[in-house]
């Protein structure tokens, strides 16, 4: 992430701009630090964003082996309207949006090509 | 008013409450121990969550909850020594799904106080965790909650919000809904 990067911070921070627009361009969720790698932010600081949004109620998180998946909390009360809010301001940053659209989320059979 | 170290769920959520109720904070039995309050024997839960309202300071909470032995352990949590339980308290406003909630019960042991979701919000609530996560304990309660206080619970309010929520979030898969409701039916 460029320090001088000009886009408004809309929700506080950089990071946590990005970490909920990428969430919102997810079906399925990240793990922290992938959710870190394609927003190019270290995992520590991703992980202090989730924590914040994760007690706000906003995203959610549940275990899967030794990782954590985040996404956006569907049954939060405003969650249509943010992911509404999240997809339109994701057209400011097409990084994130190209990034979203490379990364396969789908199972995939092992061994083959990503 | 300290419970004692066998003390339920519902002994705990009653004494907390009653503490917080005489601080002045209104505080919200919702969430799973909301269901297990309804259905003690067929769920239990060791988390008890309640939502205040929102703007309630801390250090009120605090101190209400340290006169039943419940320490702050963390943002939103308090551990008592004695206890299994853990007391939480989820940012709110009360909500489940898009709409608020602005009516809940008031029960009342004694000289204790235990406001608690009616038995129609705690099946809105525990079917929208099946309905957002698919999980199928969340679909069992739910349906064990209308089963057991099916005089109180409103299916036709269920039905219509079911159908509000889904307006909103067309990702919702409509067919959990009919789930339930025919889980529900031979009863």
């Amino acid at each position: 992430m460029r320090r001088d990067d000009l886009r408004p911070a809309v929700f506080g921070t950089a990071t946590r701009d990005r970490v909920l627009i990428r969430l919102a361009l997810s079906e399925n969720g990240l793990h922290v630090r992938e959710l870190a790698r394609q927003i190019e932010s270290s995992a520590n600081a991703v992980h202090r964003v989730v924590i914040g949004l994760e007690r706000a109620g906003v995203v959610v998180s549940r275990p899967v082996g030794t990782t954590r998946i985040v996404l956006l909390n569907r049954r939060w009360y405003g969650a249509v309207e943010l992911r509404a809010l999240l997809e339109r301001l994701a057209y400011a940053y097409p990084e994130v949006r190209e990034r979203a659209r490379t990364y396969r989320e789908r199972p995939r059979r092992i061994g083959k090509p990503r | 008013m300290i419970p004692p170290g066998d003390a339920s769920l519902v002994d705990v959520a009653f004494a907390a409450c009653t503490v917080l109720d005489r601080a002045g904070e209104t505080a919200v039995l919702c969430g799973g121990s909301a269901a297990a309050y309804y259905v003690p024997d067929l769920y239990q839960s060791l988390d008890i969550d309640f939502v205040v309202e929102v703007g309630a300071a801390p250090h009120v909470v605090d101190r209400a909850l340290a006169t039943i032995g419940y320490l702050r352990a963390s943002e939103g949590h308090y551990r008592n020594d004695r206890l299994p339980y853990t007391l939480a308290f989820p940012i709110g406003p009360l909500a489940i799904g898009r709409e608020y909630v602005a009516a809940w019960r008031t029960q009342r042991r004694e000289d204790r106080v235990l406001h608690v979701y009616t038995p129609t919000d705690v099946v809105r609530d525990r079917f929208l965790h099946y309905w957002a996560w698919g999980d199928r304990t969340a679909l069992d309660v739910a349906l064990a909650v209308a089963r057991a206080h099916a005089a109180d619970v409103d299916l036709a309010a269920f039905t219509a919000w079911t159908e509000r929520e889904l307006a909103a979030d067309p990702s919702y898969d409509p067919s959990r809904i009919g789930r339930f409701l025919a889980n529900l039916e031979p009863l």
